[in-house]
């Protein structure tokens, strides 16, 4: 809801916005004019999410039950954005996360038997954040500076480890995993996957979204973009940068954990694949391809390279993973911002952070 | 007694393979500062080239021959093409070359299905001593192994390529400004480490079979044992390859293998989280 808020305060508040950059500054600099023209992003915004919300009325159950997967990919998908394409943090291993609040919250049904959501997805969630916060811990802070490649290799082999571990340990199911996970239940009403399950996800997704895009364009947002751009310089200005990467991996970590949840509870099941480096790898080519360091980037990425891979599954299933890795090369190589790139500006990515000091000393009276 | 001795034999010769892996991976790590993703499938094409000779009747070892100057000619090719791009920026490395490993994989994967092939031995049987039998092939990987890290040393300690190619690692500007040309070196160091990845790949298929996930499973153990031994020199990778194979090869023996497995990689990343310099730090050989 507080999306469409967003979008309609878009085409709303277009104008005053105008008029009031113009009436302060006489002059129309070049900077302001900028601010003047139309902006893209809350655009893509409300379209996909209003695409999102009409979808289900034209979809036939079981395209519901794969968009409603596809949904809780994007969820992850931001958890990975946030991590590579705000902090410069390579997170190789994000489905860690991920799969175990996945086993976490299967074990929970399976053997408590509880499935009420308001017990099993803040347990997720929580899971979640404290797995990144552990690793995220222990690879990024300490005495010596972590290199870039010391926390890609380290958390692409913790997922690794974890996969390996999944499979042998008896207790996780080994390589079957857990299989009939119980449905997700809201008091007496259980939550299966359809109409139901699709709008869940959605709202969480779209409450998540707005509270990463506030952080991200928050001071603290501003703090993560000089941290990408220019790690030394950050560290110059007094930031004590390995808490600031170890809060957003944290962040991340957390995403991560709820859509873990979601996605065990939806499938019905989870598998060592889950923690492992397969899916860590998909979340990657979801944001690079999307977008990295847009938010509705890695969601695009996410819709898109599911989505074609869905339509190709039935003729073309083989060569798809030879396409998809073409097609990464060829984004890596010559759009390295990710095919939002052709609709959104550099300026309007990067965007603004926060009130400056001055702006809210003007609001206060 | 007996018993002891193959145990250490089995654990010798994965220790070797697993040097043999990371030879070529620690090559392009420590001379080009780049952590290639493509290597295992590198390995995985060096394989399917022994696998091709085979099935069409060549003898085993004219493919195992073959195998490492093929890579390498690709290895030489994709460097030129793709891999040139990224030497600004190691991360993007990481994903570019995690996508041509992607196609390469895939492409594997169409060709030979998703069945596990065989490919026999070219020395078969076992060598006896006394009541002990030892695979003989797995005592020539150990050899072959030892006469190609042997080689790698001289050629990059006592020849004027290994001098260029050092020269080069240290001070890109400087080797440039002394008359090499840096882009031939990095495309040569590139097809060296892709050639290297080949041949253990022909070598290492009788013992493992053919499958498409072939390089992925010492991929992840290459890393790691890149890292621990230290980037920057030949020795250092070559020295984790061998703690890493070592210790992933004994540790089963003494304890639960999934245990096992993952404490490995614990241990690992402990180590190299409290010195990240590796176990032998400095550049140069």
């Amino acid at each position: 809801m507080g999306a469409v808020k967003q979008a309609l305060r878009v085409k709303l508040g277009e104008g005053p916005e105008v008029s009031m950059a113009e009436n302060r500054f006489d002059g129309a600099s070049p900077a302001r004019q900028v601010v003047a023209r139309l902006k893209v992003l809350p655009i893509v915004e409300g379209l996909v999410l209003i695409a999102a919300l009409v979808l289900p009325l034209f979809l036939q159950d079981y395209l519901t039950v794969f968009a409603t997967r596809v949904i809780i990919l994007a969820l992850f998908a931001l958890s990975f954005d946030l991590v590579w394409g705000y902090a410069g943090i390579m997170s190789f291993g994000q489905a860690l996360f991920f799969g175990s609040a996945g086993y976490g919250v299967a074990l929970m049904a399976r053997d408590l038997g509880i499935t009420s959501i308001f017990l099993v997805l803040p347990a997720g969630t929580l899971i979640g954040l404290a797995a990144s916060l552990l690793l995220g811990g222990f690879l990024l802070l300490g005495r010596h500076r972590s290199s870039v490649i010391f926390v890609a290799l380290g958390t692409l082999t913790g997922s690794y480890a974890a996969d390996r571990l999944a499979r042998g340990w008896y207790y996780l199911g080994g390589q079957n995993g857990i299989p009939s996970i119980p449905s997700m239940s809201l008091g007496s009403y259980d939550i299966t996957e359809g109409p139901v399950y699709y709008y869940l996800a959605l709202g969480i997704l779209a409450v998540v979204y707005l509270l990463c895009r506030f952080l991200v364009r928050s001071q603290f947002g501003l703090a993560l973009a000089g941290l990408r751009e220019n790690e030394q310089r950050i560290a110059f200005f007094g930031y004590k940068v390995q808490h600031l990467k170890a809060i957003v991996f944290a962040v991340g970590g957390t995403v991560a954990g709820l859509a873990g949840s979601l996605y065990a509870f939806h499938e019905g099941f989870v598998w060592p694949n889950l923690v492992g480096v397969v899916i860590s790898t998909q979340v990657v080519l979801y944001v690079l391809f999307g977008g990295s360091g847009t938010l509705i980037g890695a969601v695009i990425g996410a819709v898109i390279i599911e989505g074609v891979s869905f339509w190709l599954s039935d003729n073309y299933r083989e060569i798809w993973p030879i396409i998809l890795g073409v097609l990464l090369l060829l984004v890596i190589l010559f759009r390295p911002l990710g095919l939002i790139s052709f609709v959104l500006g550099e300026r309007e990515r990067v965007g603004s952070f926060g009130a400056r000091p001055e702006e809210k000393r003007n609001a206060a009276p | 007694m007996a018993s002891t001795f193959v145990a250490a034999f089995e654990i010798l010769s994965f220790g070797a393979i697993i040097v043999l892996v990371v030879l070529g991976l620690g090559i392009i790590a420590s001379m080009m500062g780049i952590f290639n993703f493509a290597q295992g499938e590198f390995v995985l094409l060096g394989a399917y080239i022994t696998y091709l000779a085979f099935s069409r009747g060549v003898p085993i070892w004219a493919g195992m021959v073959a195998a490492p100057f093929i890579v390498g000619g690709l290895g030489f090719v994709l460097e030129a093409l793709i891999i040139r791009r990224f030497y600004a920026a190691p991360i993007v490395a990481m994903l570019g070359t995690y996508a041509l490993g992607l196609i390469i994989r895939e492409s594997v994967r169409g060709l030979i299905g998703g069945f596990y092939l065989t490919v026999p031995e070219p020395i078969g049987g076992s060598i006896d001593l006394g009541n002990m039998h030892i695979s003989a092939w797995r005592f020539t990987i150990i050899v072959i192994t030892l006469l190609v890290m042997a080689g790698c040393y001289l050629l990059l300690s006592r020849t004027s390529f290994g001098l260029r190619v050092r020269a080069t690692l240290e001070n890109p500007a400087l080797a440039r400004a002394s008359g090499i040309s840096t882009p031939l070196i990095y495309g040569t160091t590139f097809a060296f480490g892709a050639a290297l990845a080949g041949l253990a790949g022909a070598l290492i298929v009788p013992v493992f079979s053919l499958f498409a996930d072939l390089g992925i499973r010492f991929l992840i153990q290459g890393f790691v044992a890149v890292m621990v031994g230290g980037v920057g020199s030949f020795i250092g990778p070559v020295a984790g390859a061998g703690l890493i194979g070592t210790l992933s090869a004994a540790l089963p023996w003494v304890m639960s293998p999934v245990v096992a497995d993952v404490l490995v990689f614990v241990l690992a990343i402990a180590f190299i989280k409290f010195r990240p310099q590796g176990l032998i730090s400095g550049r140069g050989v």
